[in-house]
Protein backbone atom coordinates (compact mmCIF):
# COMPACT_ATOMS: atom_id res chain seq x y z
CA UNK A 1 0.00 0.00 0.00
CA UNK A 2 1.31 3.71 -0.69
CA UNK A 3 1.46 5.56 2.23
CA UNK A 4 2.82 9.27 2.50
CA UNK A 5 5.14 10.68 5.49
CA UNK A 6 2.28 13.16 7.20
CA UNK A 7 5.37 13.87 9.32
CA UNK A 8 8.76 13.79 10.28
CA UNK A 9 10.90 15.06 13.29
CA UNK A 10 14.13 14.50 14.55
CA UNK A 11 13.65 12.57 18.29
CA UNK A 12 17.59 12.32 19.24
CA UNK A 13 20.74 13.02 17.43
CA UNK A 14 20.83 9.20 15.61
CA UNK A 15 17.09 8.83 15.86
CA UNK A 16 14.10 10.21 13.24
CA UNK A 17 10.48 9.98 13.95
CA UNK A 18 7.85 9.04 10.98
CA UNK A 19 3.96 9.33 10.87
CA UNK A 20 2.70 7.63 7.43
CA UNK A 21 -0.78 8.50 6.67
CA UNK A 22 -2.68 6.78 4.05
CA UNK A 23 -2.98 8.48 0.92
CA UNK A 24 -6.49 9.60 -0.76
CA UNK A 25 -8.11 8.64 2.90
CA UNK A 26 -7.68 4.75 2.27
CA UNK A 27 -8.41 2.51 4.93
CA UNK A 28 -5.06 2.01 7.11
CA UNK A 29 -5.15 -1.66 8.31
CA UNK A 30 -4.98 -1.85 12.37
CA UNK A 31 -1.79 -2.88 13.97
CA UNK A 32 -2.25 -4.27 17.09
CA UNK A 33 0.46 -3.38 19.93
CA UNK A 34 3.82 -4.99 18.88
CA UNK A 35 3.44 -4.56 15.08
CA UNK A 36 5.91 -3.79 12.53
CA UNK A 37 5.54 -2.65 9.22
CA UNK A 38 7.95 -3.00 6.24
CA UNK A 39 9.02 0.11 4.27
CA UNK A 40 10.38 -0.15 0.39
CA UNK A 41 13.32 2.69 0.46
CA UNK A 42 14.28 3.85 -2.66
CA UNK A 43 18.39 3.83 -2.91
CA UNK A 44 20.93 4.84 -5.82
CA UNK A 45 20.89 1.33 -7.48
CA UNK A 46 18.38 -0.79 -5.13
CA UNK A 47 15.08 -0.79 -3.03
CA UNK A 48 15.94 -1.37 0.49
CA UNK A 49 12.97 -3.81 3.05
CA UNK A 50 13.12 -2.25 6.57
CA UNK A 51 10.91 -3.36 8.80
CA UNK A 52 10.06 -0.95 11.62
CA UNK A 53 8.15 -1.45 14.66
CA UNK A 54 4.60 0.84 15.00
CA UNK A 55 4.98 2.84 17.82
CA UNK A 56 1.27 4.34 17.33
CA UNK A 57 -1.93 2.69 18.78
CA UNK A 58 -3.53 0.03 17.43
CA UNK A 59 -6.84 2.36 16.40
CA UNK A 60 -4.39 5.10 15.63
CA UNK A 61 -5.67 7.07 11.99
CA UNK A 62 -1.65 6.57 10.91
CA UNK A 63 0.99 4.81 11.60
CA UNK A 64 4.46 6.27 13.41
CA UNK A 65 7.80 4.86 13.80
CA UNK A 66 11.06 5.85 14.83
CA UNK A 67 14.36 5.01 13.18
CA UNK A 68 17.52 5.11 14.34
CA UNK A 69 20.30 5.76 11.89
CA UNK A 70 22.38 2.77 11.69
CA UNK A 71 26.55 3.30 12.10
CA UNK A 72 27.61 1.05 8.66
CA UNK A 73 24.06 1.15 7.04
CA UNK A 74 22.82 -0.83 4.67
CA UNK A 75 21.04 1.83 3.12
CA UNK A 76 17.68 2.50 3.88
CA UNK A 77 17.99 3.92 7.54
CA UNK A 78 20.51 6.60 5.65
CA UNK A 79 17.96 7.17 3.33
CA UNK A 80 15.24 8.20 5.57
CA UNK A 81 17.42 10.07 7.89
CA UNK A 82 19.02 12.30 4.95
CA UNK A 83 16.48 12.21 1.93
CA UNK A 84 12.72 11.44 3.23
CA UNK A 85 10.91 14.47 4.11
CA UNK A 86 7.39 14.96 4.13
CA UNK A 87 4.96 14.39 0.94
CA UNK A 88 7.26 11.53 -0.27
CA UNK A 89 5.00 8.39 -0.67
CA UNK A 90 6.48 5.31 0.34
CA UNK A 91 5.61 1.83 -0.57
CA UNK A 92 4.76 -0.28 2.61
CA UNK A 93 3.59 -3.67 3.41
CA UNK A 94 0.66 -4.60 5.62
CA UNK A 95 1.70 -4.59 9.38
CA UNK A 96 2.93 -8.08 10.62
CA UNK A 97 2.92 -8.97 14.63
CA UNK A 98 5.54 -11.23 15.71
CA UNK A 99 6.13 -9.19 18.97
CA UNK A 100 2.70 -9.61 20.26
CA UNK A 101 2.10 -8.74 24.23
CA UNK A 102 1.85 -12.27 26.12
CA UNK A 103 -2.09 -12.98 26.39
CA UNK A 104 -1.08 -15.24 29.13
CA UNK A 105 0.52 -12.72 31.61
CA UNK A 106 -0.97 -11.36 34.10
CA UNK A 107 1.83 -8.77 34.54
CA UNK A 108 4.27 -7.85 32.35
CA UNK A 109 8.25 -6.62 32.83
CA UNK A 110 9.26 -4.36 29.73
CA UNK A 111 13.71 -4.02 29.48
CA UNK A 112 14.44 -1.98 26.58
CA UNK A 113 17.46 0.04 25.35
CA UNK A 114 17.58 2.70 22.86
CA UNK A 115 15.79 2.20 19.62
CA UNK A 116 14.88 -1.09 21.14
CA UNK A 117 11.85 0.98 22.93
CA UNK A 118 9.97 1.32 20.02
CA UNK A 119 7.23 -1.91 20.14
CA UNK A 120 6.72 -1.31 23.56
CA UNK A 121 5.29 2.18 23.09
CA UNK A 122 2.90 0.39 21.39
CA UNK A 123 2.35 -1.88 24.61
CA UNK A 124 2.40 1.44 26.44
CA UNK A 125 -1.03 2.59 24.73
CA UNK A 126 -2.65 -0.59 25.94
CA UNK A 127 -5.62 0.40 27.76
CA UNK A 128 -5.25 -1.08 31.47
CA UNK A 129 -2.20 -3.17 30.75
CA UNK A 130 -0.24 -3.64 34.15
CA UNK A 131 3.21 -3.46 33.62
CA UNK A 132 7.04 -2.17 34.59
CA UNK A 133 9.32 -0.88 32.65
CA UNK A 134 12.84 -0.13 32.52
CA UNK A 135 14.57 1.72 29.39
CA UNK A 136 18.32 2.07 29.32
CA UNK A 137 19.69 5.36 26.83
CA UNK A 138 22.54 7.40 26.75
CA UNK A 139 22.79 10.25 29.21
CA UNK A 140 22.05 12.86 26.05
CA UNK A 141 19.16 11.31 25.12
CA UNK A 142 17.72 11.32 28.24
CA UNK A 143 15.41 14.08 27.74
CA UNK A 144 13.51 12.89 24.22
CA UNK A 145 13.50 9.35 25.87
CA UNK A 146 11.51 11.12 28.42
CA UNK A 147 9.08 12.14 26.62
CA UNK A 148 8.10 9.43 25.66
CA UNK A 149 7.23 7.47 28.35
CA UNK A 150 4.33 7.79 30.66
CA UNK A 151 5.98 10.07 34.32
CA UNK A 152 4.34 7.28 36.44
CA UNK A 153 6.22 5.10 38.96
CA UNK A 154 5.58 2.16 36.34
CA UNK A 155 8.29 3.86 33.52
CA UNK A 156 11.97 4.03 34.57
CA UNK A 157 14.58 5.65 32.21
CA UNK A 158 18.14 4.69 33.23
CA UNK A 159 21.15 6.25 31.37
CA UNK A 160 24.11 4.25 33.35
CA UNK A 161 24.05 0.26 33.67
CA UNK A 162 24.58 0.92 37.25
CA UNK A 163 21.01 2.37 38.07
CA UNK A 164 19.61 -0.96 36.88
CA UNK A 165 19.94 -3.64 39.08
CA UNK A 166 18.95 -6.52 36.68
CA UNK A 167 19.29 -9.14 39.08
CA UNK A 168 17.54 -7.75 42.04
CA UNK A 169 14.57 -6.60 39.61
CA UNK A 170 13.98 -10.12 37.90
CA UNK A 171 14.39 -11.69 41.04
CA UNK A 172 11.20 -9.74 42.49
CA UNK A 173 8.82 -10.08 39.99
CA UNK A 174 5.56 -12.54 40.69
CA UNK A 175 5.09 -15.54 39.34
CA UNK A 176 2.62 -14.18 36.85
CA UNK A 177 4.80 -12.22 34.81
CA UNK A 178 6.11 -12.52 31.83
CA UNK A 179 9.41 -10.70 30.44
CA UNK A 180 9.80 -8.66 27.58
CA UNK A 181 13.42 -7.34 26.40
CA UNK A 182 14.29 -5.50 23.15
CA UNK A 183 17.30 -3.54 22.09
CA UNK A 184 20.70 -4.51 20.62
CA UNK A 185 21.92 -7.70 20.63
CA UNK A 186 24.39 -7.37 24.11
CA UNK A 187 21.43 -5.71 26.21
CA UNK A 188 19.75 -8.90 25.39
CA UNK A 189 21.84 -11.44 25.74
CA UNK A 190 22.94 -9.73 29.52
CA UNK A 191 19.38 -9.82 30.50
CA UNK A 192 18.52 -13.28 28.88
CA UNK A 193 21.41 -14.42 30.78
CA UNK A 194 20.93 -13.06 34.03
CA UNK A 195 17.10 -14.19 33.73
CA UNK A 196 18.20 -17.69 33.54
CA UNK A 197 20.93 -17.17 36.58
CA UNK A 198 17.92 -16.80 38.46
CA UNK A 199 15.80 -19.33 37.54
CA UNK A 200 13.47 -17.17 34.98
CA UNK A 201 11.63 -20.59 32.65
CA UNK A 202 12.80 -19.70 28.17
CA UNK A 203 8.84 -19.65 27.91
CA UNK A 204 8.61 -16.35 30.21
CA UNK A 205 11.43 -14.29 28.62
CA UNK A 206 10.04 -13.03 24.94
CA UNK A 207 12.19 -10.94 22.69
CA UNK A 208 12.23 -8.60 19.49
CA UNK A 209 15.00 -9.18 17.15
CA UNK A 210 15.74 -6.64 13.89
CA UNK A 211 18.13 -5.85 12.30
CA UNK A 212 20.58 -8.84 12.47
CA UNK A 213 21.77 -8.12 8.60
CA UNK A 214 24.59 -6.32 8.56
CA UNK A 215 26.41 -7.56 5.72
CA UNK A 216 29.80 -9.49 5.45
CA UNK A 217 31.95 -10.80 2.88
CA UNK A 218 30.56 -11.24 -0.47
CA UNK A 219 29.47 -14.73 -1.75
CA UNK A 220 27.39 -16.81 -4.35
CA UNK A 221 24.31 -18.29 -3.82
CA UNK A 222 23.33 -21.14 -6.04
CA UNK A 223 19.60 -21.49 -6.28
CA UNK A 224 19.65 -25.41 -7.71
CA UNK A 225 15.56 -25.57 -8.96
CA UNK A 226 16.11 -21.94 -9.91
CA UNK A 227 19.53 -22.87 -11.64
CA UNK A 228 20.05 -18.92 -11.04
CA UNK A 229 23.55 -17.78 -9.28
CA UNK A 230 23.02 -14.81 -7.28
CA UNK A 231 26.06 -12.98 -6.17
CA UNK A 232 25.43 -11.68 -2.46
CA UNK A 233 27.23 -8.20 -2.49
CA UNK A 234 28.84 -7.06 1.15
CA UNK A 235 26.45 -4.51 1.89
CA UNK A 236 23.26 -6.66 0.84
CA UNK A 237 21.64 -9.95 1.94
CA UNK A 238 21.11 -12.70 0.67
CA UNK A 239 17.25 -12.31 0.69
CA UNK A 240 17.62 -8.77 -0.80
CA UNK A 241 20.15 -10.07 -3.89
CA UNK A 242 17.54 -13.02 -4.33
CA UNK A 243 14.83 -10.40 -5.23
CA UNK A 244 17.18 -8.01 -7.05
CA UNK A 245 17.79 -10.99 -9.43
CA UNK A 246 14.01 -11.43 -10.01
CA UNK A 247 12.77 -14.08 -7.84
CA UNK A 248 10.28 -14.20 -5.22
CA UNK A 249 11.58 -16.72 -1.87
CA UNK A 250 9.67 -16.54 1.02
CA UNK A 251 9.49 -13.43 3.75
CA UNK A 252 7.57 -12.13 6.07
CA UNK A 253 9.73 -10.33 9.28
CA UNK A 254 13.27 -9.85 6.99
CA UNK A 255 15.03 -9.39 10.94
CA UNK A 256 15.50 -12.86 11.11
CA UNK A 257 12.63 -13.79 14.08
CA UNK A 258 10.06 -15.20 12.06
CA UNK A 259 11.20 -18.99 10.44
CA UNK A 260 9.20 -17.43 7.01
CA UNK A 261 12.07 -17.57 5.10
CA UNK A 262 13.77 -20.81 5.84
CA UNK A 263 15.60 -22.46 2.69
CA UNK A 264 17.66 -26.15 2.99
CA UNK A 265 21.00 -25.57 2.38
CA UNK A 266 22.23 -28.49 -0.24
CA UNK A 267 26.07 -27.89 -0.53
CA UNK A 268 28.18 -25.11 1.92
CA UNK A 269 28.31 -24.11 5.20
CA UNK A 270 25.93 -21.01 5.81
CA UNK A 271 27.19 -18.46 8.93
CA UNK A 272 23.97 -18.34 11.13
CA UNK A 273 22.68 -14.63 12.14
CA UNK A 274 18.72 -15.50 12.63
CA UNK A 275 17.16 -15.49 16.05
CA UNK A 276 15.44 -18.46 14.82
CA UNK A 277 16.96 -21.66 14.43
CA UNK A 278 17.69 -23.95 17.80
CA UNK A 279 21.30 -24.70 18.63
CA UNK A 280 20.62 -28.36 16.97
CA UNK A 281 19.13 -26.93 13.62
CA UNK A 282 22.49 -24.22 13.46
CA UNK A 283 24.92 -27.25 14.02
CA UNK A 284 23.26 -29.36 11.24
CA UNK A 285 24.05 -26.70 8.75
CA UNK A 286 21.23 -27.96 6.83
CA UNK A 287 18.72 -24.86 7.02
CA UNK A 288 19.37 -21.16 6.28
CA UNK A 289 17.49 -17.65 7.17
CA UNK A 290 18.08 -16.03 3.96
CA UNK A 291 17.39 -12.46 5.45
CA UNK A 292 19.92 -11.95 7.54
CA UNK A 293 22.50 -15.41 7.65
CA UNK A 294 25.20 -15.31 4.95
CA UNK A 295 27.66 -18.36 3.86
CA UNK A 296 31.13 -19.31 5.48
CA UNK A 297 32.04 -21.00 2.12
CA UNK A 298 32.33 -18.83 -1.33
CA UNK A 299 29.64 -20.92 -2.69
CA UNK A 300 26.32 -21.99 -1.26
CA UNK A 301 24.04 -24.60 -2.83
CA UNK A 302 19.97 -23.85 -1.72
CA UNK A 303 16.85 -25.52 -2.36
CA UNK A 304 15.27 -23.26 -4.47
CA UNK B 1 -4.61 -46.94 27.03
CA UNK B 2 -6.34 -43.63 25.89
CA UNK B 3 -3.87 -41.30 24.40
CA UNK B 4 -5.21 -37.93 26.77
CA UNK B 5 -3.76 -40.34 29.65
CA UNK B 6 -1.19 -37.78 31.15
CA UNK B 7 2.47 -39.13 31.13
CA UNK B 8 4.27 -38.47 34.41
CA UNK B 9 8.16 -38.40 34.40
CA UNK B 10 10.23 -39.60 37.64
CA UNK B 11 10.55 -37.12 40.19
CA UNK B 12 13.68 -35.00 39.96
CA UNK B 13 14.19 -31.39 41.12
CA UNK B 14 15.08 -28.98 38.72
CA UNK B 15 18.58 -27.30 39.06
CA UNK B 16 17.97 -24.17 37.07
CA UNK B 17 14.96 -23.07 39.70
CA UNK B 18 16.30 -20.59 42.66
CA UNK B 19 13.18 -22.27 45.15
CA UNK B 20 11.34 -25.31 44.93
CA UNK B 21 8.08 -26.31 46.63
CA UNK B 22 7.05 -29.78 46.95
CA UNK B 23 3.52 -30.43 47.63
CA UNK B 24 2.37 -34.04 48.40
CA UNK B 25 -0.97 -35.62 48.98
CA UNK B 26 1.19 -38.39 50.80
CA UNK B 27 2.62 -38.13 54.26
CA UNK B 28 6.03 -37.90 53.31
CA UNK B 29 8.39 -36.66 50.82
CA UNK B 30 10.42 -38.46 48.43
CA UNK B 31 13.28 -39.79 50.87
CA UNK B 32 16.25 -37.24 50.97
CA UNK B 33 15.05 -34.19 48.87
CA UNK B 34 14.70 -31.85 51.97
CA UNK B 35 18.88 -32.41 51.75
CA UNK B 36 18.97 -31.88 48.26
CA UNK B 37 18.90 -28.12 47.96
CA UNK B 38 18.92 -25.13 49.86
CA UNK B 39 15.84 -23.26 49.14
CA UNK B 40 13.24 -26.15 49.20
CA UNK B 41 9.94 -26.43 51.19
CA UNK B 42 7.84 -29.67 51.17
CA UNK B 43 3.94 -29.44 52.22
CA UNK B 44 2.54 -32.82 53.37
CA UNK B 45 -0.73 -34.27 54.35
CA UNK B 46 -0.62 -36.23 57.70
CA UNK B 47 -4.75 -36.97 58.79
CA UNK B 48 -5.35 -36.11 62.39
CA UNK B 49 -1.96 -34.60 62.31
CA UNK B 50 -0.92 -31.61 64.85
CA UNK B 51 -3.24 -29.43 63.09
CA UNK B 52 -1.99 -25.88 62.74
CA UNK B 53 0.67 -26.41 60.22
CA UNK B 54 3.80 -24.49 61.24
CA UNK B 55 7.26 -24.56 59.52
CA UNK B 56 8.95 -27.15 60.74
CA UNK B 57 12.94 -28.09 60.70
CA UNK B 58 13.68 -29.04 57.20
CA UNK B 59 10.65 -27.21 55.27
CA UNK B 60 8.34 -29.92 55.77
CA UNK B 61 5.02 -28.64 56.49
CA UNK B 62 2.20 -31.09 57.17
CA UNK B 63 -1.77 -30.30 56.67
CA UNK B 64 -4.19 -32.26 57.98
CA UNK B 65 -5.92 -32.50 54.49
CA UNK B 66 -5.69 -32.19 50.63
CA UNK B 67 -8.79 -29.87 51.01
CA UNK B 68 -6.52 -27.75 53.57
CA UNK B 69 -3.23 -27.87 51.52
CA UNK B 70 -4.84 -26.72 48.49
CA UNK B 71 -6.77 -24.07 50.26
CA UNK B 72 -3.68 -22.63 50.93
CA UNK B 73 -1.70 -23.19 48.15
CA UNK B 74 -3.10 -20.11 46.09
CA UNK B 75 -2.27 -17.40 48.40
CA UNK B 76 1.26 -19.23 48.70
CA UNK B 77 2.17 -19.09 44.92
CA UNK B 78 0.59 -15.61 44.83
CA UNK B 79 3.30 -14.17 47.26
CA UNK B 80 6.17 -16.28 45.01
CA UNK B 81 8.30 -14.55 43.14
CA UNK B 82 10.18 -15.96 39.50
CA UNK B 83 12.61 -18.56 39.76
CA UNK B 84 10.48 -21.06 41.62
CA UNK B 85 9.97 -24.30 40.44
CA UNK B 86 6.97 -26.24 41.70
CA UNK B 87 6.28 -30.20 42.04
CA UNK B 88 2.87 -31.71 43.03
CA UNK B 89 3.35 -35.75 43.88
CA UNK B 90 0.03 -38.20 44.60
CA UNK B 91 -3.13 -38.72 43.06
CA UNK B 92 -3.85 -38.02 39.67
CA UNK B 93 -6.19 -36.07 41.18
CA UNK B 94 -4.23 -34.04 44.01
CA UNK B 95 -1.32 -33.45 41.45
CA UNK B 96 -3.48 -31.87 38.35
CA UNK B 97 -5.87 -30.09 41.22
CA UNK B 98 -2.13 -28.47 42.31
CA UNK B 99 -1.34 -28.03 38.77
CA UNK B 100 -4.90 -26.01 37.84
CA UNK B 101 -3.81 -23.76 40.90
CA UNK B 102 -0.40 -23.26 39.57
CA UNK B 103 -1.35 -22.13 35.96
CA UNK B 104 -4.17 -19.63 37.73
CA UNK B 105 -1.37 -18.11 39.78
CA UNK B 106 0.52 -17.38 36.65
CA UNK B 107 3.34 -20.57 36.60
CA UNK B 108 4.45 -21.68 33.43
CA UNK B 109 3.92 -26.02 32.83
CA UNK B 110 7.69 -25.81 31.85
CA UNK B 111 8.24 -24.52 35.87
CA UNK B 112 5.69 -27.62 37.47
CA UNK B 113 6.45 -31.38 37.43
CA UNK B 114 3.79 -33.84 38.05
CA UNK B 115 4.18 -37.09 39.41
CA UNK B 116 1.67 -39.91 40.66
CA UNK B 117 2.27 -41.95 43.93
CA UNK B 118 -0.12 -43.60 45.84
CA UNK B 119 -2.62 -45.93 45.62
CA UNK B 120 -4.56 -46.01 41.84
CA UNK B 121 -7.70 -44.59 42.73
CA UNK B 122 -9.65 -41.96 40.37
CA UNK B 123 -11.95 -39.15 40.79
CA UNK B 124 -14.88 -39.47 38.30
CA UNK B 125 -17.01 -37.01 36.91
CA UNK B 126 -20.68 -38.09 36.25
CA UNK B 127 -21.65 -36.46 33.05
CA UNK B 128 -24.98 -36.87 33.98
CA UNK B 129 -25.36 -35.06 36.91
CA UNK B 130 -21.82 -33.34 37.51
CA UNK B 131 -21.02 -34.94 40.91
CA UNK B 132 -17.38 -35.55 41.38
CA UNK B 133 -16.91 -38.84 42.93
CA UNK B 134 -13.39 -39.10 44.87
CA UNK B 135 -11.25 -42.20 44.70
CA UNK B 136 -12.72 -44.34 43.03
CA UNK B 137 -10.67 -47.99 42.55
CA UNK B 138 -12.92 -49.72 40.18
CA UNK B 139 -14.39 -48.96 36.59
CA UNK B 140 -18.16 -49.10 37.67
CA UNK B 141 -19.22 -46.94 40.71
CA UNK B 142 -22.52 -45.63 41.29
CA UNK B 143 -23.04 -41.87 41.92
CA UNK B 144 -24.24 -41.21 45.18
CA UNK B 145 -26.12 -37.98 43.70
CA UNK B 146 -28.18 -39.01 41.04
CA UNK B 147 -28.13 -42.98 41.09
CA UNK B 148 -26.53 -43.41 38.21
CA UNK B 149 -24.23 -46.81 37.45
CA UNK B 150 -21.49 -45.60 36.17
CA UNK B 151 -18.39 -46.95 33.77
CA UNK B 152 -15.57 -45.11 34.28
CA UNK B 153 -13.56 -44.43 30.85
CA UNK B 154 -9.95 -44.19 30.04
CA UNK B 155 -10.81 -40.42 29.12
CA UNK B 156 -8.68 -37.73 31.79
CA UNK B 157 -9.75 -34.01 32.23
CA UNK B 158 -7.24 -32.32 32.99
CA UNK B 159 -9.28 -29.25 33.43
CA UNK B 160 -11.45 -30.87 36.17
CA UNK B 161 -8.70 -33.74 37.37
CA UNK B 162 -11.20 -36.07 37.13
CA UNK B 163 -12.09 -39.22 34.79
CA UNK B 164 -15.35 -38.77 33.25
CA UNK B 165 -18.42 -41.73 34.38
CA UNK B 166 -20.98 -42.31 31.89
CA UNK B 167 -24.04 -44.67 32.33
CA UNK B 168 -22.76 -48.42 32.13
CA UNK B 169 -24.80 -49.35 29.33
CA UNK B 170 -24.92 -46.19 27.44
CA UNK B 171 -23.55 -47.98 24.14
CA UNK B 172 -25.73 -50.67 24.38
CA UNK B 173 -28.33 -50.87 27.05
CA UNK B 174 -28.70 -53.73 29.45
CA UNK B 175 -24.61 -54.52 28.29
CA UNK B 176 -22.71 -54.41 31.68
CA UNK B 177 -18.74 -54.77 31.30
CA UNK B 178 -17.16 -56.76 33.91
CA UNK B 179 -16.12 -54.84 36.87
CA UNK B 180 -12.25 -54.34 37.19
CA UNK B 181 -9.90 -52.84 39.76
CA UNK B 182 -7.46 -49.65 37.99
CA UNK B 183 -4.19 -50.88 36.89
CA UNK B 184 -3.07 -47.94 35.82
Amino acid sequence: MKLKIEAAGQLTSGIRKFTLAPVDGAVLPRAGAGSHVVLEIPGPNRVWKNAYSITSAADALAYEIMVRRVEKSRGGSAWLHEHAKVGDVLEVYPPQNLFAPQRKAKRHLLLSAGIGITPFLSYLKLPGLAYEMHHCCKPEDETAFRTLLPSGPEATLHTSRNTLNLEALLKRQKLDTHLSVCGPESFMDVVLATAAHVGWPAAKVHKESFGGATGGEPFVAHLKRSGVKVNVGREESLLDAMEAAGLTPPCLCRGGACGECKLTVLDGVPAHHDHYLSETERAANNAIMICVSRAKTPELVLDF
Amino acid sequence: MSKNRPVYEPFALEPSGRAHLVVTSLDAPPEGIEDSFDNIEVWTVKHNGPGVPVLAAGGVRPFRSTTELLAQLGHRLGRETAGLRFYAIGSEAFIWDAYNIGIVAGLHPSEISLHRAGPLVRRVYCSHCRTMIEGVPVNIVSCPSCEAALFVRDHFSRRLAAFMGVKVDAEVPGEIPAAEVFTS
